[in-house]
């Protein structure tokens, strides 16, 4: 028998093993949420979710409330808008949180949540700010946007186990840290920019990215990763031909949005005008450009040449650790049973 | 680097079920042997000893408070301003501490010889001033005395402390004969009848202990005041986990100093309590989570665990006594329970309850210190003569501790119900003229003196008057007193305190100090009164843990009833 829960006077049909602010998102209802990442999971902290459920004495945080038959919700009674209203002013009033100049504006859950509680100004200030953390090579940290939710810290323990990020100090002087409170550039960080695609505010960003593009002026291309075989996915935020950022692909397989250094940092090769764009045959003056077809049958001919004047075992293969397990496994089929040799190796490493 | 080694390093990682939890004492061994600092090189060590990463040991080392990772004088005189300190004039030996060194609060001496502190609530309310040095407390502080203190120090001598206060026994079961010099003594304990009820106990049924304790209907005695053989109820049943039973005695609400009498002056009473109420919920292993503060009082527990396990007492489970390190929100269970697996203490979301899934995810029991030492009574007496002491459904003794402006501040154990007006007469009456009480520790609403007036002392009187019993620690408060002072102190304690976890507590807290100190200091406006209102209003219920609330209701009930002080600052 189905079971139900009651969303503002609607009974909603819930499956076990789901939360309230799952359900009501498969249900098309807007609960704002800034420490609840699907991938970081609920952690209770920036009570922005709550609601208020029939029975219960406190607000409830709708990101780790189990649903159960009858239970009776209201996500916009004035106690819970109050409440949401509260969190947002207090987290805009001990920030600098300006939209103006900031990164991410557009693409801001902080701004989406005082948006949606029709927030304009923080209702209070308190400011007391600390120094941006631009020691890093990608990263740029900035602790005056940060509202603790957590995220980045659950990514790089939790997820990547880089072990780098934590909370440090208590109290509103609680900060995030990286190992013994060192600025990111001096840490062991090595940059992978998970914490960069889970903050919900623009407290970490790409330093590469800054005064690029607006949020709304890019558009997305999804691809494959082209460092390894892993074949993460991607997606390249694009301004007109240039890419202004690349972030992993959330939910897909098989990276899940992780990314390296690599695959979300290094795509400024693809603009060098030292890049290879067809194959080279070098002769005595150097290197020409060739078609595919000349250059493969050059090679073949010339691997038909050491066979039969050294024999298969003077060849051997090596794929690259860029190829594919498929490429990989062909590489090895053709020196195995075309050229004959057992010689096949794998650099393993980029 | 210290010499600390490997083998000291195992053997407190043996003492523990998962090695994790030896976090805390490993640093606080590893500090105690670097100059009282944990530097990075210190860090790295501890890093090394417990396979936890650096930034985890850093976010622990800088969460507590008894961590230095910055260098400190040879004697670190630290200073209790919080509010029960600040009505017994710790402002004035802060003063004259920086005057007669010299330095400013927060500084050390270029000798290396001092470092001045202020720091919030060192459960010696009665007995304030209080001066913490290093790990050593001196409690009636006068200027004369501090003088004498810091000369003596100089010279290399620590002086003799002077814990003298106010006690008083109406009921004769938590607090003993403190004059005998062998009352901690495991001999002098079973002189008295000790471990009688252990015996009892252990005759009979597990669940019948449960029962007779559920009978009694004793109100945890922490401050919530939920019946704690209800919570023992809780515990799934035949589940193959094994079952904790943690002892809180992080005693640290403001105005709170009575758990460290039992512990210190009759520990076997609280180990007895301890291993019946083991033996009724089957936990093999318990724990004292005491504040690390009390480094001597967590010795006493020690030395008489040792005794009472030579003599056989304990045979059924294992007691380890672990400090915390500093944090006010340790004293909430589920932060407790984080703290002892080795973390920051950071309150859990609820739920699940500690009794489903608490310390290592298994089954755990929570219980305060005196709810634990009331239990051998219950037990020996039975549940009716328990429940003969007291009120209807706020059954047995209460240790009161009364601090502030009465003329003989100190501890008192009384039935519950017992008259707030037989308590203060007993600490020697209200010092000049009654301007609001506080009666459950500073985390519960103030009471004008209209309205403390007639007051009876158990959970539900005090529920009906509009405040709460909280943990028995009565604050008098005289009307020499500004109560937008009084409030600024008290914000200034639960912001200091936050866990800085969630935003209603973190930031809510940091925005109403901001405006408190705004008006103390006349810079305030009347929208800011509001301001401190509205969030005091909209916190309780929002934040993750009660932290929010313990300072919501306190400041809301100052602001409310004494408004006019605080407007009459707005210029």
């Amino acid at each position: 028998m189905s079971k139900n829960i009651f969303i503002d006077g609607k009974p909603i049909t819930f499956e076990d093993g789901k939360t309230v602010l799952q359900v009501a998102r498969e249900n098309g209802l807007y609960i704002p949420t800034l420490c609840y990442h699907a991938r970081t999971g609920p952690a209770s902290m920036c009570r922005v979710c709550v609601v208020e459920v029939e029975g219960m004495r406190g607000l409830q945080t709708s990101c780790s409330l189990t649903p159960s038959d009858g239970m009776k919700i209201q996500t916009a009674s004035q106690r819970v808008l109050d409440a949401r209203k509260a969190v947002v002013n207090l987290l805009l009033a001990n920030g600098n949180h300006d939209c103006l100049s900031c990164e991410v504006n557009g693409a801001c859950e902080l701004q989406d949540a005082a948006y949606h509680l029709g927030i304009e100004t923080p209702a209070f200030f308190v400011k007391e700010y600390d120094e941006r953390d631009a020691s890093a090579a990608f990263i740029i940290r900035d602790p005056n946007k940060c509202i603790l939710c957590g995220r980045c810290i659950v990514g790089c323990n939790g997820q990547v186990v880089n072990e780098v990020l934590e909370f440090g100090y208590r109290d509103s002087h609680t900060k995030v840290i990286c190992d013994a409170d060192l600025p990111m550039g001096l840490s062991t960080c090595v940059q992978c920019g998970e914490c960069v695609q889970l903050c919900p505010v623009g407290a970490f960003i790409e330093k590469k990215a800054v005064g690029k593009a607006r949020r709304w002026e890019t558009h997305t291309v999804r691809t494959t990763c082209p460092y390894c075989g892993v074949g993460c996915q991607l997606e390249l935020h694009v301004k007109g031909e240039q890419i202004v950022r690349v972030t992993g692909v959330e939910g897909a397989e098989p990276n899940q949005g992780h990314l390296c250094v690599k695959g979300r940092y290094g795509y400024d090769f693809i603009y060098s005008d030292d890049r290879i764009k067809t194959p080279l045959i070098r002769e005595a003056n150097g290197f020409r450009e060739a078609s595919w077809d000349e250059a493969l049958d050059l090679v073949a001919t010339k691997f038909q040449q050491i066979k039969q004047e050294y024999g298969p075992n003077a060849l051997a293969g090596v794929s690259s650790a860029r190829s594919i397990n498929e490429d990989s496994y062909y590489m090895q089929r053709l020196f195995r049973e075309v050229v004959g040799t057992n010689n096949i190796d794998h650099c393993a490493r980029v | 680097m210290p010499i600390v080694t490997q083998e000291m390093i195992d053997r407190i990682i043996h003492k523990y079920p998962q090695k994790d939890s030896a976090a805390l004492p490993i640093m606080q061994l590893i500090q105690a042997q670097n100059g009282e600092m944990l530097n990075r090189e210190a860090l790295r060590a501890v890093s090394k000893a417990t396979n936890l990463s650096l930034n985890h040991i850093y976010g622990i080392a800088t969460y507590y408070t008894m961590f230095n990772t910055k260098p400190v004088g040879k004697y670190h005189l630290q200073v209790d301003t919080c509010v029960p300190g600040f009505l017994h004039g710790a402002d004035e030996i802060a003063a004259h501490l920086s005057q007669i060194l010299r330095i400013a609060v927060g500084e050390t001496t270029s000798d290396g010889l001092f470092t001045l502190s202020t720091v919030q609530d060192l459960a010696s309310c009665a007995t304030g001033p209080v001066i913490q040095v290093n790990d050593r407390y001196f409690e009636n502080m006068t200027i004369a005395k501090v003088d004498q203190l810091v000369d003596a120090l100089r010279k290399g001598h620590t002086p003799e402390n002077d814990p003298s206060m106010t006690v008083y026994s109406e009921c004769g079961i938590l607090l003993n004969d403190r004059t005998q010099p062998d009352c901690r003594t495991l001999a002098f304990y079973k002189k008295n009848g000790g471990y009688r009820s252990l015996a009892k106990a252990k005759s009979m049924q597990p669940k019948d202990v449960i029962n007779e304790v559920k009978e009694a209907q004793i109100r945890g005695r922490g401050g919530a005041g939920f019946p704690a053989g209800t919570k023992w109820s809780f515990l799934p049943k035949d589940d193959s986990r094994p079952v904790y039973l943690i002892c809180n005695a992080d005693e640290g609400e403001p105005g709170t100093f009575k758990d460290r009498q039992i512990m210190e002056f009759n520990p076997h009473l609280l180990i007895e309590g301890m291993a019946i109420s083991a033996h009724a919920i089957d936990a093999a292993k318990a724990f004292i989570y005491i504040r690390g503060e009390f480094a001597w009082i967590a010795k006493i527990l020690e030395t008489a665990i040792e005794e009472a396990r030579a003599d056989g007492q304990l045979d059924h489970v294992d007691i380890l006594v672990h400090r915390g390190a500093g944090s006010y929100v340790c004293g909430e269970e589920t932060a407790q329970i984080e703290s002892l697996e080795g973390k920051r203490g950071n309150p859990r979301p609820k739920p699940p309850f500690p009794a489903n899934s608490g310390l290592y995810g298994c089954p755990t029991i929570v219980n305060n210190v005196e709810t634990l030492a009331s239990v051998p009574y219950i037990i020996q007496h039975g549940a009716q003569a328990f429940k003969k002491i007291g009120v209807p459904n706020n059954h047995g003794p209460k240790i009161f501790g009364v601090s502030g402006h009465v003329n003989q501040p100190g501890v008192f154990e009384y039935p519950l119900g017992t008259p707030l007006r037989t308590i203060l007469e007993a600490a020697g009456d209200v010092k000049g003229k009654l301007k609001g009480v506080i009666v459950g520790g500073l985390s519960v609403p103030i009471l004008t003196a209209e309205e403390a007036d007639g007051l009876l002392l158990d959970f539900d009187s005090c529920q009906k008057a509009g405040t709460s019993l909280g943990s028995g620690g009565i604050i008098v408060i005289n009307d020499t007193v500004s109560t937008p002072e009084l409030a600024l102190r008290t914000i200034e304690f639960y912001h200091h305190e936050s866990c800085g976890q969630c935003v209603p507590c973190r930031e809510g807290s940091r925005v109403i100090e901001n405006k408190l100190r705004g008006i103390v200091k006349g810079r305030g406006k009347m929208e800011d009164i509001d301001l401190v209102i509205q969030l005091c209003r909209t916190i309780p219920g929002l934040s993750l843990c009660p932290t929010g609330e313990a300072f919501s209701a306190p400041i809301l009930s100052m602001v409310t009833k004494f408004r006019s002080e605080f407007e009459a600052l707005i210029h």
